[in-house]
């Protein structure tokens, strides 16, 4: 049995209990740098004081927007 | 339309106010939206500078232009300043480049560092507003603040613009409703991909044009011959 989040409009499969607790333990395993990260979960958007203590439920759309150095 | 004061014909017009004249005889509907609508540039450098300009030709009414750095010799590879303002405030050089282009823009300076204390109140009146900021903590910053803080403006965000070549990598996207992201999301500036004018410039424009395109289908202000409609 799997568990899934949908990133960026791609599946993404965990298998059961694997899946990531909080938005922070997502941004880890995918080795990204918080400080750089707009995050909407379901469409709304989560502020990055509360990406620690936002929880992830199974089957959530998450939309990360990484920024990058340049302009 | 109603002689503005000092313009006794239309050929004063033109001389004065060549833009103007052009777009409102040529793109009407481009012209009447986006002279109505209120832009906000948070970051006047190799993107700030550009969509500025972009935006100037295409006939904007209204601007808030937000910057706290001064014009560098090493900022004349992309930006558009000119040697002769090195040293000088880039919202000053802005205002006086846009001038140059287009007088018949209402510019707003703020020569400050942005803030998510500041920018709800710099970008108050903005309907829509262009990231051109160069570090990702800062543009992180910037568009959580708009999007948290704030109920209205779109913002207009860039991401992946560093090196050369490469051109059909910077797409258009929409992330959601009020934030659209410029860039290949990839592509960082660091010693040996640095920024260049030809790269940066595409990015810059594909934000303007993103602009363009969200004044006329979404914010539409202005129904032309109707009551708010102040050019006819």
């Amino acid at each position: 049995m799997t568990q899934t989040l949908k990133i960026n409009g791609r599946e993404k499969q965990f298998p059961e209990g694997q899946i990531p607790q909080t938005l922070s333990e997502l941004l880890h395993q995918l080795n990204l740098d918080q400080a750089t990260i707009v995050a909407e979960i379901n469409g709304q958007i989560v502020e990055r004081a509360s990406f620690a203590e936002t929880k992830i439920a199974p089957g959530a759309s998450i939309e990360l927007v990484r920024f990058v150095p340049g302009g | 339309m109603p002689a503005k004061e000092g313009i006794k014909s239309e050929c004063d017009a033109l001389v004065l106010m060549p833009v103007r004249f052009f777009m409102e005889q040529n793109m009407p509907p481009v012209f009447y939206e986006i002279k109505n609508a209120v832009i906000g540039i948070a970051g006047l450098g190799g993107l700030g500078s550009n969509v500025a300009v972009a935006l100037a030709r295409l006939g904007a009414g209204k601007l808030i232009i937000a910057d706290f750095d001064i014009v560098e010799e090493g900022n004349l590879t992309r930006q558009q300043y000119f040697l002769d303002q090195v040293g000088r405030p880039k919202v000053t050089a802005t205002v006086e480049n846009l001038g140059r282009i287009n007088p018949d823009i209402d510019i707003k300076t703020h020569r400050v560092r942005l803030t998510p204390e500041n920018i709800p109140q710099i970008f108050a009146e903005a309907d829509v507003i262009a990231e051109c900021f160069d570090l990702p903590d800062q543009k992180q910053m910037l568009v959580e603040t708009v999007l948290t803080r704030m109920q209205r403006p779109l913002i207009v965000s860039v991401s992946g613009v560093a090196g050369y070549g490469n051109s059909n990598a910077i797409k258009t996207t929409r992330i959601s409703k009020r934030l659209i992201l410029v860039g290949d999301g990839i592509t960082v500036a660091r010693p040996g991909t640095r920024l260049t004018a030809s790269r940066v410039g595409i990015a810059a424009y594909h934000q303007a044009n993103a602009i363009v395109e969200l004044v006329i289908n979404e914010l539409h202000k202005v129904e032309i011959g109707g009551p708010n409609d102040t050019n006819t």
